[in-house]
């Protein structure tokens, strides 16, 4: 067998300097991201601290059970909140509304709702504690409107101009833009 | 995974470095480093000394006892100590105890060939050892043929020095049958047998698969330590910036996938200074892991460079490797050994 050494060096060499290149030019991926989800507060075009619906729009059947967060961003903390929902009477009915974790503290918090032909009030109180006597603020649900569809329509969903939150001092607290929801039945 | 890769790719170059060497299975090597001194011809030629010289240390590296140095570091010394020709009759204890340590070697041969009369010659040889600092043994031969003759004695020396017994059919034979004799003690198995790849080459190949290691092997152990610790301090710099890269890249997965799957604006919220600060940290990390491997490549392909000059422009240096496998017929296994 004859074999030129040669040969096999260069040969080798070049295999091993090619694959030293390949692993040298090898390298760890760089982090690209888009931070374009539409839930994301960021996203919403609001000035906080603000109010909004969320989901923002919905798409139901007649006869659907559908569900609205009342979302407070950025909230400065607040002891009591009298949220005015204005809604299309004909399209939905409320059946319910349940505290979201906003006014949570120790203690569950206390909840009056008053509905009357397409306008929703919802009165919702801090049950102090030890602790505080008034919530944390921050962005978080304040409660959860349950609607049922009754007929085809376009429903808008806003907040009405009595909507307020009110401190422990029962100061006024401070919202500087509101969202609009949107409620499709089809 | 880079360092997995990295180990594959150290295993084929070592297993291609030493696939020429299987031989070495059967060898009978002490480890011990042997130089063999230009011997000093009286009323001969210059090329006829230098060319039985080099006969009396290929059959001794052949016989596999000593670790013959190669005639290029061997000759070295004369370059960085430039004396006179005679400098080489190099026949007292001292001066062969003296040389033996600067060629870093643990033996010494030093002899002179003289002629008598017409067709008569003398070989002297001594033996030293470095480290006891005394003679060992003396070897006398005489000669009454030309080249050929002349040869035989080389190769019987080769023996002497060896401690092996001479072969009858050396003493007796011509030029021809001294060939088949040192195949039959080589015992080499021929049919596997690659052809042997210059020192450069090699010396270049070991220093491409771990940095400092083709140094090392020729004995330029400073270089390539130091090229070893370099890289190794940037093998381990860049393991260090991996991990905290492979960290922030796990965070910055976890929140991204979270985020883009999320719907809740509170978790949202949360979500997405994360996901830019582990995003951050990332890229951080892995410029640095670049900056690391630039310098790392810049000086693995100088420590390439460097190797293949420092090596000797020889024929086939048989020195010590740095890494070596080797079957070890104790335990019946091949073994992978490292020589500092």
């Amino acid at each position: 067998m004859s074999i030129r050494y040669n040969s096999i060096s260069i040969f080798s060499f070049i295999k091993v300097l090619g694959l030293t290149l390949v692993i040298l030019s090898f390298s760890c991926e760089d982090a690209e991201y888009e931070l374009d989800n539409p839930f994301d507060p960021s996203n919403m075009d609001l000035d906080p601290p603000a109010l909004f619906f969320h989901p923002p729009e919905i798409s139901a059947n007649v006869g659907d059970a559908i569900s609205v967060e009342l979302y407070g961003l950025k909230l400065n903390p607040a002891a009591a909140a009298h949220l005015d929902i204005r809604y299309d009477w004909g399209s939905v009915t409320v059946d319910s509304v349940v505290p979201g974790p906003f006014f949570t503290g120790t203690n569950p918090p206390m909840e009056i709702t008053v509905d009357e032909q397409g306008i929703l009030d919802v009165f919702i109180y801090y049950l102090p504690d030890m602790d505080s006597d008034q919530s944390q603020g921050g962005t978080w649900s304040i409660a959860t409107v349950y609607f049922s569809t009754i007929s085809t329509g376009e429903s808008e969903l806003l907040y009405g101009p009595n909507t307020t939150l009110r401190d422990e001092n029962n100061a006024l607290v401070t919202i500087n833009d509101y969202g609009s929801g949107y409620i499709n039945v089809e | 995974m880079m360092s997995v890769i990295r180990g594959i790719i150290i295993l084929h170059l070592v297993s291609f470095c030493f696939s020429s060497e299987t031989t070495k299975s059967v060898s009978m090597r002490t480890g011990n480093q042997l130089a063999v001194l230009r011997f000093e011809g009286w009323a001969i030629s210059d090329p006829l000394t230098e060319f039985l010289t080099e006969e009396l240390r290929e059959t001794i590296r052949e016989l596999g006892i000593f670790q013959v140095q190669d005639r290029g570091l061997t000759n070295e010394i004369n370059i960085f100590y430039p004396r006179k020709k005679d400098y080489w009759a190099c026949w007292s204890q001292e001066c062969a105890i003296d040389l033996g340590k600067r060629l870093n070697v643990n033996y010494v041969i030093a002899g002179n060939i003289q002629k008598k009369e017409d067709n008569e010659f003398l070989i002297s040889g001594r033996l030293f050892s470095v480290d006891m600092e005394t003679m060992l043994n003396e070897f006398a031969m005489n000669s009454s043929g030309l080249t050929d003759s002349l040869l035989l004695e080389m190769k019987k020396m080769a023996y002497n020095v060896s401690g092996l017994p001479v072969p009858d059919t050396l003493s007796v034979g011509t030029d021809t049958s001294e060939v088949a004799i040192t195949g039959d003690i080589d015992r080499k198995r021929e049919w596997f047998k690659l052809p042997s790849i210059p020192t450069k080459i090699k010396a270049l190949m070991m220093s491409t698969a771990i940095p400092g290691s083709g140094q090392i092997w020729v004995h330029r152990k400073y270089p390539g330590y130091g090229f070893m610790g370099t890289e190794a301090t940037l093998g381990l710099a860049a393991l260090i910036s991996y991990y905290q890269y492979n960290k922030a890249w796990g965070g910055f997965e976890k929140n991204y996938d979270s985020y883009q799957d999320g719907t809740d604006p509170h978790d949202l919220e949360g979500l997405r200074p994360k996901v830019i600060q582990y995003a951050a940290d990332s890229r951080r990390y892995n410029s640095f892991m670049k900056s690391i491997r630039g310098v790392a490549a810049s000086i693995w392909i100088v420590n390439m460079a460097h190797a293949y000059l420092v090596a000797p422009s020889d024929d086939y240096f048989d020195g010590e490797y740095f890494f070596d496998l080797e079957y070890n017929p104790d335990v019946n296994q091949i073994q992978f050994n490292f020589n500092f």
